[in-house]
């Protein structure tokens, strides 16, 4: 076995040499097998600790400690810093508010999206970047090349550059000292319980308590300097991710295992993060944004963080082009997951009522008795409620030798194996 | 963990050679490595394999994986418990977790496969 895996991400092969450790690498060898740690996005991360069902399930009745330290954190601040953030990103950064956190996309001139990314305000000229870790370098050096005007950024105008030219910044690995600053996530109902026994001060409790989605305040978490936002990748309605110093992060870490042991707070990894962010419907870049399918923010269901009112921004035209003419869309749905079924994946097929093939899987994960797909399906073809059939794309030569398709194509009809609906597009626990 | 007087791959499947009847399984590294099992695709009664042929799928919450038969031979009988219990093979990839029986065609496949202390060895060389 281990010859022919379809596996992503998992890993079954020795660690690349290449890989970088994370600042809890050491409490990752700690708490799980090296066997369970493999390299992601350029980093050794942990794939589970005890299980992925597990984490999962603390995270949606109790509460989850996350590693995201490989995320990429960028800022842009100094004179201009807005002005070229709104250009860079497809959001409204003008309305966005000091100490406010704002969804957005980074585009090209042709409206390739280039990631998915937070933007966080911390005051009128100063800002970062969150971006996914497998994306960093790219963005890191697509802003430089905006900033330099090195790169067409107005697909009908190429003489246009961008005028502001504020500093940026790599504050997770860049030579910043001080400003540095990574993250770890706290997910779930208990998160916040959690945190008010890290903070000593009553009025920064009562801050963090009061904070709203996406806020953000700075506070002291068991002592040391922390950002703390209401933000979070897991569908979790109470959920912070904190910044803090790389060097404070594994007393940070601690901290929060200890205070969280008996509240039923468990380190979670790279497998639940997944499940968690697939069972609320939120995307993953690669899979449903740009990847195979070159998914559009607003096939991915994010028109409303594309703001085509705004003057300008790199790939408005694009985007003015791709906002009327899509006939897809990334639709959530739930499919049958006792013991005993066999797992959805990637590029499984999705059937309407009459068996035609309307689409394809694009991400799934086990949730209790239930499997969640996020399927990129026709448009018109299914709605909410509606019922969904699925249908197993070959796993393996010898299930292609007995008939199964190792493809499909839209519009053909295949014999469902399985049965589900369609659920509300995302969802909150 | 490796189990003295069994068989085993460079693929980390094992095979218990008793009286021309080989009990075959995925060993606990292997396990390990895949996690949670959720699903095994058991293969047809009477299914004829040479060495190395696909012989089964299990399929973890991130992967789907055959398995390789380690020896020629035809299926006699399947662990059928594992359609609706694919953890038992994660409980005990050796005992409760096997995963079939072939009746052995010729002990010339045997060649390949390492006793429990090269397996050990070929591990740590990992």
């Amino acid at each position: 076995m281990l010859q022919n895996s379809t596996d992503n991400g998992s890993g079954l092969h020795p660690p690349e040499s290449s890989a970088r450790r994370t600042v809890l690498y050491d409490w990752h060898c700690r708490l799980t097998d090296k066997s369970h740690i493999a390299p992601f996005a350029g980093y050794l991360m942990p794939l589970w600790y005890s299980s992925i069902s597990g984490e999962h399930k603390s995270v949606r009745e109790a509460a989850g400690v996350f590693d995201c330290t490989h995320m990429g954190v960028l800022g842009i601040s100094g004179l201009g810093a807005a002005q070229f953030t709104d250009l860079l990103t497809t959001n409204s950064i003008a309305s966005l508010e000091t100490g406010r956190a704002r969804y957005s996309f980074v585009l090209d001139s042709s409206g390739a999206v280039l990631d998915d990314i937070i933007v966080y305000r911390r005051d009128t000229e100063d800002f970062f970047l969150v971006v996914n870790a497998a994306n960093h370098a790219k963005i890191k050096n697509w802003i430089g090349a905006v900033l330099e005007g090195e790169v067409c950024i107005d697909s009908e105008d190429s003489g246009r550059t961008a005028s502001a030219k504020p500093q940026v910044q790599d504050l997770r690995d860049g030579d910043c000292k001080g400003n540095c600053m990574v993250e770890i996530a706290f997910q779930g109902p208990k998160s916040l319980d959690i945190l008010s026994l890290l903070i000593r001060d009553d009025e920064a409790r009562m801050q963090i308590a009061g904070l709203r989605p996406f806020a953000f305040t700075e506070t002291e978490i068991a002592g040391i300097a922390c950002l703390v936002s209401r933000t979070g990748y897991t569908g979790a309605q109470c959920g912070f991710e904190l910044f803090a110093h790389p060097e404070k992060v594994p007393r940070l870490w601690e901290a929060a295992l200890d205070a969280g042991k008996p509240l039923g707070l468990l380190p979670c990894g790279l497998g639940s993060r997944d499940s968690l962010r697939i069972e609320a419907g939120l995307p993953l870049y690669g899979h449903e944004l740009a990847g195979e399918y070159d998914i559009s923010p607003f096939e991915a269901g994010y028109a409303w963080a594309v703001k085509l009112e705004k003057e300008f921004f790199v790939g408005k035209k694009a985007m003015e082009r791709t906002s009327r003419e899509y006939d897809m869309k990334v639709a959530r749905i739930e499919l049958p997951g006792t013991k005993g079924i066999r797992p959805v994946r990637q590029n499984d097929s999705l059937l309407d009522e009459q068996g035609r093939c309307v689409g394809w899987v694009l991400s799934c994960a086990r949730a209790g008795e239930t499997q969640i797909a996020l399927g990129y399906v026709d448009r018109a073809a299914l709605k909410k409620d509606d019922p969904v059939g699925l249908y197993y794309t070959a796993r393996s030569s010898s299930q292609v030798r007995q008939g199964r398709r190792e493809s499909t194509k839209k519009g053909e009809r295949l014999e469902r194996d399985l049965t589900g609906k369609v659920l509300d597009r995302f969802a909150k626990f | 963990m490796v189990i003295e007087g069994l068989l085993y791959t460079k693929d980390h499947e094992w095979a218990r050679i008793e009286g021309g009847v080989a009990t075959i399984g995925i060993t606990d590294y292997a396990q390990q490595m895949l996690g949670e099992l959720v699903f095994v695709e058991l293969p047809a009664i009477g299914k004829e394999c040479a060495g190395n042929d696909e012989l089964a799928l299990v399929e973890s919450t991130k992967a789907a994986n055959d398995i390789y038969s380690p020896v020629a031979g035809r299926v006699i009988e399947v662990n059928d418990k594992l359609e609706s219990q694919p953890e038992l093979i994660n409980q005990d990839c050796y005992s409760v977790g096997w995963i079939c029986r072939l009746q052995i065609f010729d002990t010339k496949s045997f060649e390949s496969l390492m006793d429990s202390k090269q397996y050990e060895e070929y591990l740590a060389g990992r």
